[in-house]
């Protein structure tokens, strides 16, 4: 195992002792095992299938030309001169036609539409308005020189606090695309019962997913057979697959979308974009071509979904003894240009509203929470949608309370944290918490980090007048793996609770699975295998899995909300045990032995009490596909199944972070001195590919809450347009991290819970809780710099 | 124009445009995929090869620099027999890659770095691979993958 482990069992497989009925427990199995990744031998050898990699006969490639204003009227578009030097020019009025509709049925919610390609006007700096298509990239993007948009400039919005004045879409005069308050209990009567009120203003910086390579599709159209063929680098092939056919009026089964291996996503690749749909329909005015079209960084800068720009106005009452009495928040989100397709302007406000209150318990909550459209990229979902910043609003209300109430800030979260004995719990906002384990995760936190050493440590500096140190904590819940009743909030005309899965045991007795998630780096491939093989009998290298391709699989919404492993995975068992049971009843007919006593291990069948094989998986497989003459009555031909799995509710999925942080009074920078995170996943089916996507979770939240940030100007322009201007960490900031585990599985077929997002939640509210404590000053805007920090410390 | 270079060993001849990357030269015109593009201005690293022994970033550089230079991409990293080379092996077993978009680059930053300081501590590892941007791993498994490497190969 790569990553110290806060429990010291390096790469120690998880106890499943108390692994639910149906998990499997065969020793031999390779669940919980560190088994090597499927993907990496292509992946590290450089023969990886990305959609940039894909070159097909014939093949011409595309460039949009973006809009240079942040918002202005489209006056006048002239494409003589492009035609003239022999270049495929489209515009907006190509496609006028087509819109994007993110559709909720949430009462306040206000439906607007986002262009294919801008004709009227641009609501945005990187907006597309046209798109030139040539025999390669370099002449594409010549060609959008001649291409000549006359533009005449409205005055923009960039900051959702500010009225407008020019509304982004005339259906929302303030900007406001929609606006919900989650109430519950009685917030007036607490306040005034309450012994302390703490109130704060915290804005939160934009920023994004930036997965290493950008978005690409490339798109062909089969005249003959009415037929589309768009490969993508989506987290979502059949939700995309859905939203075109339905967009061009193409039956869903002529379309076939394929992601093959996706260089991150984040969320940032969760969304259907206007550019993917004017390939595709560029692409129907061009059969027989396919088109290409791979973003470049500063165009993915511009245009792929933003997030995290929000205010929160939050207001906690307490009690004397620092419990938590009532929360009053006032939420404003963000949102950019245009509703994001399909998840709507909702996706984060909603978010923020329902978890704002974290693993806490809480009666009295009115929280109002609104989009508001600006003239900026649309903002959409990005790994931790929306609490990143709740998480820090939270904890800043702890942080702030326990000093002014002399409680130790460990102690007032103890205090009100939920705990085993609340479960069920149902949160103010009516979710229903199964977890509880959130005090267990703080205790390991507290023990890794060494939590007494860097008070004494604190102490002697203070002391001696070294350089300050301190130290934050942040909890947080989780919602991983929604099933249908829990990912029912945002009102979308779908809900994401399941996903299907296809095991075929081949003629030679492998294992090909066919599922509907997909992997953006996270070793899905693996996970399937891993737990399809354990649920058959077969060995972990007998076991191939496809996904990705929707002509494959029969369905998945595809990677967000921390929901593969949970319900794709829970898919994968499902079906594997289903396939399973007709491999067992076709050996107990042909090898005349009871059902219940036969046990497949490592592709062979065995009788309780024999200690030698009865037959192998591939025999059985040969009868079952090419000798029917031994195939007995009742038995019918092949052995496969394909079944839908939905968890129905959700897995939360506790999290605690902490971190010792010091300060350099010259500077005001920041340098962690270590950092700790302690989570539950429930059973870890492969210990290296969780605490991966901890540690890569708290390296972007670390990002988020330290370098990066998207700027924009007053008329709209995006000045952090490179990665020059907008800083990743590298590895020379991120540092070395521990990470812990418990391990309480979750009422699920193999027990897990999500855990790709959940390292996100924690950074921002750790650190600005560790500058607290160092220095006494409140962060109230993020990011954290060492400018900002100077100028608190030189007021 | 008319180049030739060395690419992982063979002598290859091409004819350019003057304003095309070597990048897109070794992509499209060698089929050598293996080479990334994440931010086509000199930042991410991911697009990183070495010519003539010292890393470079492909998509800055013209096809026409390289003329008459020895590049080394991904794909001549793996052994003739298919046998991966210490560095590959360490990715994989400490598991220093997710979706593997800055793995070919971060192994050739990695591959020199190794070369030219076979002792390099966490710290320098750090330090020296802080041209190369990962966005998925958190750096870990990559840190561990190159400090296992340089312990193995120095064994060999």
């Amino acid at each position: 195992m790569s990553v110290d482990r806060a429990d010291g069992t390096a790469a120690a497989p998880q106890a499943t002792a108390a692994a639910p009925a149906g998990a499997t427990e065969d020793k031999s199995g390779s669940l919980g095992r560190n088994v090597r990744r499927k993907e990496d031998r292509r992946l590290i050898t450089g023969h990886g299938r990305y959609v940039t990699d894909i070159e097909l006969p014939r093949m011409r490639h595309v460039a949009f030309l973006r809009s240079p204003y942040g918002h202005a009227r489209i006056t006048g578009v002239d494409v003589t001169a492009a035609r003239d030097a022999g270049y495929r020019v489209f515009t907006g009025q190509d496609f006028s036609h087509v819109v994007l509709r993110a559709q909720s049925a949430l009462p306040s919610y206000v439906e607007t539409d986002q262009p294919v390609l801008a004709h009227e006007k641009v609501c945005f700096s990187g907006e597309p308005v046209a798109a030139v298509v040539a025999k390669d990239r370099y002449r594409a993007e010549d060609g959008l020189e001649f291409v000549d948009i006359d533009y005449e400039a409205l005055p923009a919005t960039v900051c959702a606090w500010q009225e407008p004045e020019v509304p982004v879409h005339p259906e929302a005069p303030d900007n406001v695309l929609l606006q919900r308050t989650f109430d519950a209990g009685s917030v007036t009567d607490a306040f005034t019962a309450a012994d302390l009120i703490v109130e704060r203003e915290l804005v939160t910086n934009r920023h994004a997913g930036n997965p290493m390579e950008c978005r690409a599709g490339v798109a062909l159209w089969d005249a003959a057979d009415g037929k589309l063929t768009f490969y993508n680098g989506t987290q979502v092939p059949h939700i995309v697959r859905n939203m075109i056919a339905e967009l061009m009026g193409v039956p869903e089964g002529k379309v076939r979308v394929v992601a093959p291996d996706v260089g991150g996503g984040f969320g940032v690749k969760a969304v259907l974009y206007p550019e993917d749909v004017a390939l595709c329909l560029m692409a129907r005015e061009m059969p027989g071509i396919p088109l290409k079209w791979v973003e470049d960084r500063a165009e993915h800068l511009l245009a792929a979904a933003h997030a995290r720009d929000h205010r929160y106005l939050i207001k906690a009452g307490f009690a004397s003894d620092g419990t938590l009495l009532a929360l009053e928040a006032d939420v404003t989100c963000n949102v950019g240009a245009y509703s994001v397709y399909p998840w709507t302007a909702g996706i984060e406000p909603l978010m923020a509203g329902g978890l704002l209150s974290g693993p806490y318990k809480l009666d009295n909550y009115r929280c109002t929470v609104r989009g508001v459209a600006t003239n900026t990229a649309p903002a959409g979902p990005y790994r931790g949608v929306a609490r990143p910043a709740s998480v820090f609003a939270m904890e800043a209300m702890f942080d702030d309370a326990a000093a002014r109430l002399g409680i130790d800030a460990i102690e007032i979260r103890r205090r009100n944290v939920i705990t085993p004995e609340d479960i069920p719990y149902k949160m103010p906002s009516r979710l229903v918490d199964d977890s509880g384990h959130y005090g267990e995760c703080l205790d390991k936190a507290l023990d890794a980090l060494d939590y007494p050493a860097f008070r004494t440590e604190q102490a002697r500096r203070r002391e001696a007048g070294d350089n300050p140190i301190g130290i934050g904590v942040a909890l947080y819940n989780e919602l991983t793996g929604l099933g249908r009743a829990a990912s029912a909030g945002p009102r979308m005309p779908f809900r994401t609770g399941h996903d299907a899965c296809t095991v075929r045991i081949n003629p030679d007795g492998r294992v090909t699975v066919i599922s509907g998630i997909t992997s953006q780096g996270q070793g899905s491939e693996t996970m399937i295998a891993q737990i399809v093989s354990d649920a058959i009998g077969v060995g972990y290298d007998d076991v191939d899995v496809r996904i990705g391709d929707t002509d494959e699989a029969l369905w998945g919404f595809g990677a967000f909300s921390s929901r593969q492993a949970v319900i794709g995975g829970g898919a994968a068992h499902n079906t594997a045990v289903a396939v399973k049971e007709k491999l067992v009843k076709l050996a107990a007919e042909l090898i005349e032995a009871a059902e219940a006593d036969l046990r497949v291990v490592d592709g062979e069948v065995y009788v309780v009490g024999e200690p030698k094989a009865q037959i192998s998986v591939a025999e059985l497989a040969r009868v079952a596909y090419l000798e029917s003459n031994r195939l007995p009555d009742g038995i019918d031909p092949g052995l496969d199944a394909t079944t839908f799995f939905d968890p129905i509710r959700g897995a939360f999925a506790a999290g605690a972070q902490a971190a010792a942080v010091e300060v350099d009074r010259t500077t005001g920078e920041l340098r962690i001195l270590k950092y700790v995170c302690v989570e539950d996943a429930g059973r870890a089916m492969h210990p290296q590919i969780v605490d991966g996507q901890i540690a890569g979770a708290i390296a972007q939240g670390l990002g988020g809450a330290l370098y990066e940030h998207l700027v924009y100007d007053d008329a709209g322009n995006l000045s952090t347009g490179t990665l020059l201007d907008y800083l990743m960490p590298t590895s020379a900031e991120v540092p070395d991290m521990v990470i812990g585990h418990v391990s309480h599985p979750a009422a699920n077929p193999i027990g897990v819970r999500g855990v790709g997002e959940g390292g996100t939640l924690g950074p921002n509210a750790v650190l600005a809780g560790a500058l607290r404590d160092a220095l006494g000053i409140d962060v109230n805007t993020l990011p954290i710099s060492p400018a900002s920090v100077w100028k608190e410390l030189h007021p | 124009m008319d180049i030739s270079f060395s690419v992982n060993g063979e002598i290859t001849y091409l004819q350019v445009e003057p304003r095309r990357t070597l990048a897109d030269a070794l992509r499209e015109d060698c089929g050598l995929t293996g080479t990334h593009l994440g931010c086509e201005h000199g930042v991410c690293g991911a697009c990183t090869v070495l010519v003539d022994g010292e890393p470079a970033r492909a998509c800055l550089m013209f096809a026409v620099q390289a003329d008459g230079t020895s590049v080394t991409t991904i794909e001549g990293l793996e052994g003739t027999d298919g046998q991966l080379h210490p560095l590959q092996e360490a990715f994989v077993a400490h598991h220093g890659l997710q979706c593997g978009f800055c793995t070919p680059g971060m192994l050739m930053s990695a591959l020199h770095l190794l070369d030219t300081d076979p002792d390099a501590d966490r710290e320098t590892i750090r330090d020296e691979m802080s041209g190369n941007i990962c966005r998925c791993t958190g750096y870990q498994g990559i840190v561990d993958a190159i400090e296992a490497a340089s312990s193995a190969m120095k064994q060999h």
